[in-house]
C-alpha cells in the first residue's frame, strides 16, 4: 500500500481551472467515497479549498490508481488527460506525506503560514472519516500531518505577523484601542480598498461604522452592506468627535482631512487616540495631523511596508520549517511512505 | 557587614539580574516568564531588610533617606506584585527592575543610611501610619510612572511606525496602559491623603517644610487626576506628567 497525492494549487492553474476542479464543502466525503470506486484506490481524502483540490489517496497498486483517477477527472471535467498533466501536479510515499504536512502548516498556502488552511484540512479529513474512506495509510498521515502543523506553527515565526494592508490595519488599531467593541469606524469613499480595511475591522468587533462618499446612494449601498450608517459627504466631520478610526480612500486630488478640524474636536473627543488610515493616492490626510499627540496616521505606503516586512519575515522561516516536517516525518516511519526518496 | 546590609545587598543584585534577564529576554524575542519569580524573591529579601532595620530602629524604618528609598523600593516592588498580574506581568516587571535597583543603589550611596540606627524614641501610631501609608502612597505613585514610561515607549513606536521588534509585541495596548496609569494615581493619591491626615493627627508636628511639600506634592497630583477626568487629558501629557510629579516627589522626600 502506498500513498499519494494528485492535484493542483494557486501555482500550477489559475482560478478558472481551479474552479472546474473545485468540490463543494458538503460534497467533499461523498466526492472521497466515489473515488473508492474507482480501480486501485483503497483509501481517499478529497480536499477543496479556493485555492487548491487535492486527492490523497492510498493504494496497493499506485500507477493503476492514478491512471484511473486521471481518467475520472478527465470525463468529470471535459477536459484531457494532457489538460490534466499540464495543471496537475503528483507526489507518491514519503514526498505525499511531506506535501501534506507543508500544506497544513500553511508552507504552500498563497499567504505564506496563514492559518485557515488547518481547519479547512480538518474538514475535509473529517467528512472522510464519517464517509469511512480511509484506514490505516491515511489516518496516520494526517493525524501526523496535523501534529506536525501545530509544532511547525508553535515553533517558528511562520505565521507571525500581518502579511495585508487590511490586517496591518486591524492589529494597529487593537494596539490602541484594545478591543474594538467600543471603536466606531468612518469610511471616507467608497472604493474596494476602504471597504476591505474596514470590513476587517468590522469583523473583529468594530461597534458601528459611518461611510462617507461623494454619491451618497453609493454610500448607502456600502454602509447596507456593512450594517452601517451613511453620512453625506459634506457633513462626516460632525462624526468626527464620535469616531475611533478614519479610513480614507476618496479620489480627491488634494488633502480632505485637515489638522485643524481634529483640533476643532479634540476637546469633544477628551483628547482620546485616533486612528488615521489614509489609503489614499493622492493622500486624503494632511500628514499635519499625524503630528497631534493622540492621532496615529498611516498611510498606504506604511501599511504595505509592513505587511510587505510580515512576509519577508515568514519566508526566512521556511527552512526551519522544513527542517522540521522532514525531521518529524523520518521519526514517525508513516505506512505507505516507505519509498524514501 | 550587618544582616540588614546583607539582605540589601542580595536583594539590590536580584533586582539588577531581574532588569537584565528581562531586557535580555525581550531583546531575544522571549517573553521574560521568569521576571515575576525573581521579584518575589527581591521583595523577600526587601521585607527581610526592612525587617532587620525596624528591629534595630523599634519602629517603621523611615528615619534616613537610605531607609526611606529602600521602603519605596519595596512598596513599588509590592504593587508591581500585587497589580501585574492584572495584564503583561512579566513586561512590567522588566520596566519595574531597573526603577527598583536604581532607588536601592541610591540608598547605597555612603551616607544614606545610619551605619548604627539608633531606636527611636516616643513613637507614636499616627506618626507611624503618616509614613507606612505616604511610602505606601509612593509605591503607587512610581508604579504609576512606570506604566506611564511603558505607554510614551508604545507611544513612540506607534507614532514612529516603528512596529519591529519584541517589544512592541508584548506591549498592553495603549487603554490598558492608561487604565492602569489612572487607577494607580488615583490609588497613590488616596494612601498620600490618609499619609497626611495621619500626620496632621500626629501629636508631635511633622516639620513646616516637610508639611509644605506634601501638600503641594498632593494637591499637584489632585490637579493631574482631576484634569484627566474633567477636561480629558492626551496620553503623552498625561504620561510625561505622572513621570516629572514622581521624580519631583521623589527628590522632595529624600533630599529635602
Amino acid at each position: 500500500m502506498e500513498l499519494f497525492c494528485l492535484g493542483l494549487n494557486h501555482r500550477t492553474a489559475p482560478v478558472e481551472v481551479r474552479e472546474k476542479f473545485a468540490v463543494a464543502l458538503t460534497q467533499l466525503g461523498s466526492a472521497s467515497k466515489h473515488l473508492l470506486e474507482l480501480d486501485g484506490i483503497s483509501e481517499a481524502v478529497v480536499i477543496s479549498t479556493c485555492n487548491r483540490t487535492e486527492f490523497f489517496i492510498a493504494s496497493p497498486a499506485p500507477p493503476i490508481a492514478l491512471a484511473s483517477l486521471n481518467h475520472f477527472l478527465s470525463e468529470k471535467t471535459g477536459h484531457s488527460l494532457d489538460f490534466l498533466h499540464h495543471h496537475f501536479y503528483q507526489h507518491q510515499a514519503f514526498l505525499a506525506a511531506r506535501h501534506l504536512a507543508c500544506v497544513v502548516s500553511g508552507l504552500d498556502s498563497m499567504v505564506l503560514g496563514e492559518t485557515e488552511i488547518f481547519g479547512q484540512i480538518k474538514q475535509a479529513y473529517a467528512a472522510a472519516l464519517e464517509n469511512q474512506t480511509t484506514a490505516v495509510v491515511l489516518n496516520k498521515a494526517f493525524q501526523q500531518a496535523f501534529r506536525i502543523g501545530k509544532k511547525v506553527r508553535t515553533e517558528t515565526k511562520i505565521q507571525e505577523g500581518s502579511t495585508s494592508v487590511g490586517n496591518v490595519a486591524v492589529d494597529l488599531a487593537e494596539k490602541i484601542f484594545g478591543h474594538l467593541k467600543n471603536s466606531e469606524v468612518i469610511v471616507l469613499g467608497a472604493g474596494e480598498m476602504s471597504r476591505i480595511t474596514a470590513q476587517s475591522l468590522v469583523s473583529r468587533g468594530a461597534k458601528s461604522i459611518f461611510v462617507a462618499n461623494r454619491s451618497f446612494d453609493r454610500a448607502q449601498e456600502l454602509a447596507a452592506q456593512m450594517g452601517g450608517r451613511a453620512v453625506k459627504f459634506d457633513a462626516w466631520h460632525r462624526v468626527l468627535s464620535q469616531v475611533d478610526v478614519v479610513i480614507s480612500s476618496t479620489g480627491a486630488p488634494h488633502a480632505i482631512v485637515h489638522a485643524h478640524m481634529i483640533e476643532e474636536v479634540r476637546r469633544a473627543r477628551r483628547y482620546r487616540p485616533l486612528f488615521l488610515i489614509d489609503i489614499a493616492v493622492p493622500r486624503d490626510i494632511d500628514p499635519a495631523c499625524g503630528e497631534i499627540e493622540e492621532v496615529y496616521l498611516y498611510d498606504i505606503d506604511t501599511l504595505e511596508q509592513l505587511a510587505d516586512e510580515a512576509r519577508a519575515k515568514r519566508k526566512l522561516q521556511i527552512r526551519e520549517c522544513e527542517l522540521i516536517i522532514d525531521h518529524e516525518l523520518e521519526k514517525c516511519q508513516l505506512p505507505g511512505t516507505s519509498h524514501t526518496p | 557587614m550587618g544582616m540588614d546590609n546583607a539582605y540589601l545587598i542580595a536583594s539590590t543584585v536580584l533586582a539588577a539580574v531581574a532588569a537584565i534577564a528581562g531586557i535580555l529576554s525581550v531583546h531575544r524575542g522571549h517573553r521574560s516568564r521568569w521576571t515575576v519569580l525573581w521579584m518575589l524573591a527581591v521583595f523577600a529579601f526587601q521585607l527581610m531588610f526592612l525587617a532587620e532595620r525596624g528591629q534595630l530602629r523599634k519602629a517603621c524604618p523611615l528615619m534616613d533617606s537610605g531607609e526611606i528609598l529602600n521602603f519605596l523600593a519595596w512598596s513599588l516592588t509590592l504593587f508591581y506584585l500585587l497589580i501585574g498580574p492584572v495584564y503583561r506581568i512579566s513586561l512590567m516587571g522588566v520596566f519595574t527592575a531597573p526603577v527598583v535597583t536604581v532607588l536601592q543603589l541610591m540608598a547605597m550611596i555612603p551616607g544614606k543610611m545610619d551605619a548604627n540606627p539608633q531606636p527611636v524614641q516616643n513613637t507614636n501610631p499616627w506618626h507611624e501610619t503618616h509614613s507606612a501609608t505616604s511610602m505606601l502612597g509612593y509605591g503607587a505613585l512610581g508604579l504609576a510612572a512606570v506604566t506611564a514610561l511603558m505607554f510614551l515607549v508604545l507611544n513612540h513606536q506607534l507614532k514612529g511606525k516603528d512596529l519591529r521588534g519584541e517589544l512592541f509585541k508584548n506591549l498592553p495596548p495603549v487603554p490598558h496602559l492608561l487604565i492602569s496609569l489612572k487607577r494607580l494615581l488615583w490609588l497613590g493619591w488616596a494612601l498620600l491623603t490618609i499619609g497626611i491626615i495621619a500626620g496632621y493627627l500626629a501629636p508631635n508636628p511633622v516639620p513646616m517644610h516637610h508639611f509644605i511639600s506634601g501638600i503641594a506634592i498632593w494637591l499637584a497630583y489632585a490637579a493631574l487626576i482631576g484634569t484627566h477626568r474633567i477636561r480629558g487629558l492626551a496620553g503623552r501629557t498625561f504620561s510625561l506628567a505622572t513621570i516629572v510629579l514622581f521624580m519631583v516627589s521623589l527628590v522632595l522626600f529624600v533630599y529635602i
